[in-house]
């Protein structure tokens, strides 16, 4: 058994997570990454996509959807995030039709002049990205079977 | 003369009484809002720390911060205000407080102000003196989702960021109690930060991703949409203390006016009973 860190997860309307974890991984803009106890310390900001925790003593992992944020790693493992759902919290349905609706809005909108167009197709990009990661998180996680 | 008026002052009672339910009735619904907005604003600002405790452990401990939302780092000229006011009235003071406060400030500014009114109220009111309305945002406060309040801080943010203003200030209701709310003024931007002398650089290097530079870039806008957002929250807790408050004394008020009113009506009644004594004995007087 690994040694375990304490964390919290933050969203701004509420505490989303606290508990012992041996293993966090999250999204950064590089790539997942994976962060276990007496880590060096860091602050690196996330991108909108899976969280998996290892629980103290537990063989599985418990999967997330967070939309951006920063982790802060210290002796505790910070991570404030602006949305955050558990699988069964999450509107398949609906993360589905925005996604669609998002993706529309991408076709339409080729080519940003820069400013508010260019803010409303990274809006259009994240959406996407959202809806994706809703949709995966509720089938249990894109990236690796339990 | 008696008659008609004993007639009016029973009109009146069944209006105030009216009244007096629809009063009574909005109290109870704001005591009901009030709790659950409350216990919503107590939840929010619990974590608050973590964003400005991040913020301050980067300026602390590295010396290649951009300076661009840091104070001091160039001249005010033009300043954004933003005022949160409620959607709806029959809240006592509770609009006329923070827009008496907000327009004080804006009259003495020499550069035009910008503004960014959140609450129809406010906006109302500005848009009529013919102020400069950069945004609006008009939905109840009490469902406001953070998301929202990143479409509030985004516009504010990109102004700033082009140097179309300098100064972001915001004006707000805040909780002291159920009784009492106070207008308070608040600076979101630039952020306000001296290099503290007393607190130690950390131990230990700390590695940021992308950058502390990018990771600084990315907290202040993140602060200024939190402290949006909270005061959003906030303002819709006291919108409705205020408004209880008001629908209480209104209730009592009301409840007054028809003790009085009824007073009068048993002295009318009264008045009239004994004219007519009066009339039967003369009558049987004249007779005998």
């Amino acid at each position: 058994m690994a040694k375990s860190v304490a964390l919290d997860i933050v969203t701004p309307d509420r505490l989303f997570y606290r508990g012992d974890v041996e293993l966090v991984i999250v999204r950064t803009l590089n790539g997942d990454e994976g962060f276990m106890a007496n880590h060096l310390w860091a602050c690196k900001l996330l991108s909108t996509g899976e969280l998996w925790i290892q629980e103290k003593g537990s063989k599985d992992f418990r999967v997330a959807a967070i939309s951006g944020g920063f982790i802060d790693i210290k002796e505790k493992f910070t991570i404030f995030t602006d949305a955050a759902e558990w699988p069964e919290e999450i509107d398949v349905d609906r993360a589905r039709r925005s996604g669609a609706a998002a993706e529309e809005r991408l076709k339409t909108r080729r080519a940003p002049v820069g400013g508010e167009d260019a803010e409303a197709l990274s809006e259009a990009k994240t959406d996407v990205r959202k809806s994706r990661t809703r949709v995966n998180v509720a089938g249990g996680g894109a990236r690796r079977k339990r | 003369m008696a008659g008609s008026s004993m007639r009016d002052i029973k009109r009146r009672v069944r209006s105030v009484t009216n009244i007096e339910h629809i009063t009574n009735a909005m109290k109870l619904v704001s005591a009901s809002k009030l709790r659950r907005a409350k216990a919503k604003y107590e939840k929010t600002g619990e974590y608050f720390h973590f964003v400005t405790e991040s913020i301050e452990d980067i300026f602390n401990n590295n010396s290649d911060i951009p300076v661009k939302y840091l104070a001091g780092s160039r001249e005010i000229k033009n300043r954004c205000y933003v005022v949160i006011t409620s959607g709806r009235g029959l809240c006592g003071s509770f609009n006329s407080n923070i827009i008496r406060l907000a327009e004080a400030e804006m009259r003495q500014d020499p550069n035009p102000p910008r503004l960014v009114a959140v609450g129809a109220k406010g906006r109302d009111y500005f848009k009529k003196r013919g102020y400069d309305l950069r945004a609006e945002y008009l939905d109840q406060p009490e469902s406001i989702a953070f998301v929202e309040a990143r479409k509030i801080s985004g516009p504010i943010i990109r102004m700033f960021d082009e140097g179309e203003i300098d100064e972001v200030v915001m004006f707000h209701t805040a909780f002291v109690s159920t009784l009492e709310q106070k207008a308070r003024r608040v600076r979101l931007l630039p952020f306000e930060i001296k290099r503290d002398p007393e607190i130690l650089p950390m131990e230990k290097q700390v590695e940021y991703e992308p950058s502390a530079a990018e990771v600084f870039n990315y907290l202040v806008p993140k602060y200024v949409e939190i402290m949006i957002f909270n005061a959003v929250v906030e303002s819709a807790v006291c919108e409705h203390a205020a408004r209880r408050m008001a629908m209480e004394s209104a209730t009592d008020n009301a409840n007054g006016m028809i003790a009085d009113l009824t007073l009068f009506y048993n002295r009318a009644r009264q008045a009239a009973i004994t004219s007519e004594i009066t009339e039967i004995v003369s009558g049987a007087d004249a007779l005998r």
